[in-house]
């Protein structure tokens, strides 16, 4: 693969220059700014030199929350010409900012053992509340601090070996973990999925993205990727799309965007909100990529938004399932490029007991294909003992190849769990179709572990049951929360036990608390009976029992 | 837009994003208790911009809980304008 470069830094200096060629940023007050690359070059330099000032030497960890986008992808490329290690965190809750959002930044810098934090001005308040925790941290504010002359500096080489940044798994209350992105992983990784056998990038491709930046797709699909092999992007801010939903896909329209991506709920949203009057200002033919990843598809979702689109010129073969996970930097297997989207119609009693087998039943499950791995990578569908399994026989899904990474930062015991003999065990359970696992079609039908996805955003149970644990009259433990499927999206449960008397005021305040904190609602709360979630002998509540109990009414429950 | 005009807005624009019924909402009821979550409150804020052509910056959202707090911060970021 002559011609791309080894490292992000490489890929930087690499870029053309002069004004032709950049990205375009859409501020929160919807403004647009363009940044050629080579500004962009000009002031991660000036930046690595302030963050050096600082004090940190070469694969130092930094923490970045920032809410603006130019903010964040200067500074994390600052940072990365310094040679340290970006941390990006989520930029905060934008209701009530409560202190668990400030325990959990402070987890995550123990974890990276980061001491320098960027962010801007407008959440400096709230970081500012980490001198409670950390009296020695260094908080570096990037809209005000990296201006003027900048210091002296000459920057270290940056190896392929280098660790490019740490990828924490959001929520991270309990346990955080940080997948280590090293310039390797990630030069593999985004040449196969932007290369000739992924998404194959021209120099006319405009990408155009609402994704948030401490996330992998956004970050590596949108912002790193697309700087390795030189592809345009116009980038706005997530909560701008969340207010205003159509202006996703009134940037493709202006700008001709011919790449975007977003998880199944925002296509969902989008056809839902667009009225039939906006369709005729919009004009979706120049989009070639339409990609859905991050949390399960729903062929619906994505066969209404072909429909609708259609009429102003988007072509559903541009519909792009995927699957991915940060443990192997972003993508795992894409749907064949150009062709129509697959979707296989299974018995979902079979599905139970492991076999996807095809039905034409009314009742039978709906599963979009996710397409195949890239070239010199692997995959195994995978039983109990590591035994790679045969066609339509569901097992765990695993990848190999050289964008699986090396584990999680200093956390061996968590990298024993997920990671052995080459193989990412992605505990997300799957089958495929056709002669092999490399060159079929890779169906997603479930998961090994308690994840909850919700709106594309990784929820650990863990973490919301110590919350909800927090509040009076729910004894710590006996609290679970999960996910079910509703009308094919999936949604959050929680069951706590409490007495009778306080169940109302108990699931009015577990809701309100799970809001404030996660962001999340839950579809149901069940307040249930002292005694009756199910136990391990130990005592602790049981997540799986407690949930299949639950979906088949067999929990106990207060009115 | 007057303030009756405004809680009329609110209520009909929450119910269809939340897609149920919160016609009844009061006025002192926290956000968090409506069931809505995170994003559909933006898409709520969003809507109201809209309707009043005024923008709330996300900083000034933040440490709202109730409608009423809501519905004052927009109802003075529209007089702002004026």
């Amino acid at each position: 693969m002559a011609g791309y470069p080894s490292t992000l830094v490489e890929a930087l200096d690499r870029l053309p220059g002069g004004e032709a060629r950049g990205f375009r940023f859409v501020t929160t007050d919807r403004e647009e700014r363009y940044f050629p690359y080579e500004a962009m070059r000009t002031e991660a330099h000036r930046r690595a030199a302030f963050l050096a000032a600082t004090g940190l030497k070469k694969n130092d960890t930094v923490a970045l929350v920032c809410p603006e986008n130019h903010e964040f992808v200067l500074s994390f490329l600052g940072a990365s010409v310094g040679g340290f290690v970006p941390v990006p965190i989520f930029p905060g809750a934008t209701f009530k900012v409560s202190d668990h959002y400030v325990e959990t930044i402070d987890h995550i810098m123990t974890a990276a053992r980061a001491r320098v934090i960027v962010c801007v001005q407008k959440n400096l308040e709230i970081i500012e509340k980490l001198r409670e925790r950390r009296p020695d941290v260094i908080i570096v504010v990037a809209d005000r601090d990296f201006s003027g002359q900048a210091p002296p500096f000459t920057p270290p080489v940056v190896t392929p070996e280098d660790l490019c940044f740490l990828q924490f798994t959001s929520g991270s209350t309990s346990k955080p973990k940080g997948v280590m992105i090293k310039h390797r992983n990630l030069v593999a990784n985004t040449t196969a999925f932007l290369g000739p056998a992924g998404l194959n990038r021209t120099p006319e491709d405009v990408g155009v993205s609402w994704l948030p930046l401490f996330h992998d797709m956004g970050l590596i699909g949108f912002v790193l990727g697309t700087l390795i092999v030189d592809l345009q992007v116009v980038l706005m801010p997530t909560p701008t799309f969340a207010r205003a939903p159509r202006l996703w896909l009134e940037l493709i329209t202006k700008h001709r965007g011919t790449i975007t991506y977003a998880p199944n709920f925002a296509y969902q949203l989008i056809t839902k909100r667009v009225s039939e009057k906006d369709l005729s200002t919009l004009d979706l033919s120049s989009l070639r990529i339409a990609g859905c990843g991050a949390e399960p598809i729903r062929a619906r979702t994505l066969i209404e938004f072909g429909e609708k689109f259609s009429r102003c010129g988007f072509d559903p073969k541009a519909l792009l399932p995927s699957y991915g996970m940060a443990e192997s930097c972003l993508a795992i297997t894409f749907h064949r490029r150009g062709t129509p989207m697959v979707v296989d119609r299974v018995d979902p009693a079979q599905m139970k007991l492991g076999k996807a087998v095809a039905s034409d039943a009314g009742d039978a499950l709906e599963l979009v294909g996710c397409g195949i791995p890239f070239p010199g990578h692997e995959l195994r569908i995978a039983d109990e003992n590591g035994n790679a399994l045969g066609e339509r026989a569901v097992g765990e899904i695993w990848s190999r190849g050289p964008s699986v990474n090396d584990g999680y930062f200093e956390n061996a015991e968590a990298t024993a769990e997920s990671f052995g003999g080459g193989w990412l065990k992605s505990g997300d359970l799957g089958y495929f179709t056709g002669t092999s696992a490399n060159d079929g079609e890779l169906f997603i039908c479930g998961r090994k572990k308690d994840l909850i996805i919700v709106n594309g955003a990784n929820h650990y149970p863990q973490d919301i049951e110590w919350v909800v644990g927090d509040i009076e009259g729910v004894r710590r433990g006996n609290v679970v929360a999960f996910s079910t499927m509703k009308d094919g999206v999936e949604v959050l449960v929680i069951a706590a036990e409490g007495n009778s008397g306080d169940a109302a005021r108990l699931r009015e305040e577990i809701t309100k608390s799970v809001s404030e904190n996660f962001g999340l609602t839950p579809s149901s709360v069940s307040i249930c009976p002292v005694g009756a979630l199910p136990k391990t002998s130990s005592g602790k509540a049981q997540r799986r029992k407690t949930k299949s109990m639950w979906e088949s009414g067999e929990l106990e429950a207060h009115p | 837009m007057t303030r009756p005009e405004l809680i009329q807005f609110f209520k009909k624009m929450a119910s269809e994003i939340a897609e149920k019924d919160l016609s009844g909402v009061s006025e002192e009821a926290t956000i968090a208790s409506l069931g809505i979550d995170s994003l559909q409150m933006l898409e709520l804020v969003g809507a109201m911009e809209q309707q009043l052509g005024v923008q709330i910056p996300d900083e000034q959202l933040v440490g709202v809980q109730s409608v009423k707090q809501l519905l004052d911060l927009v109802e003075k970021r529209a007089q702002m304008k004026k």
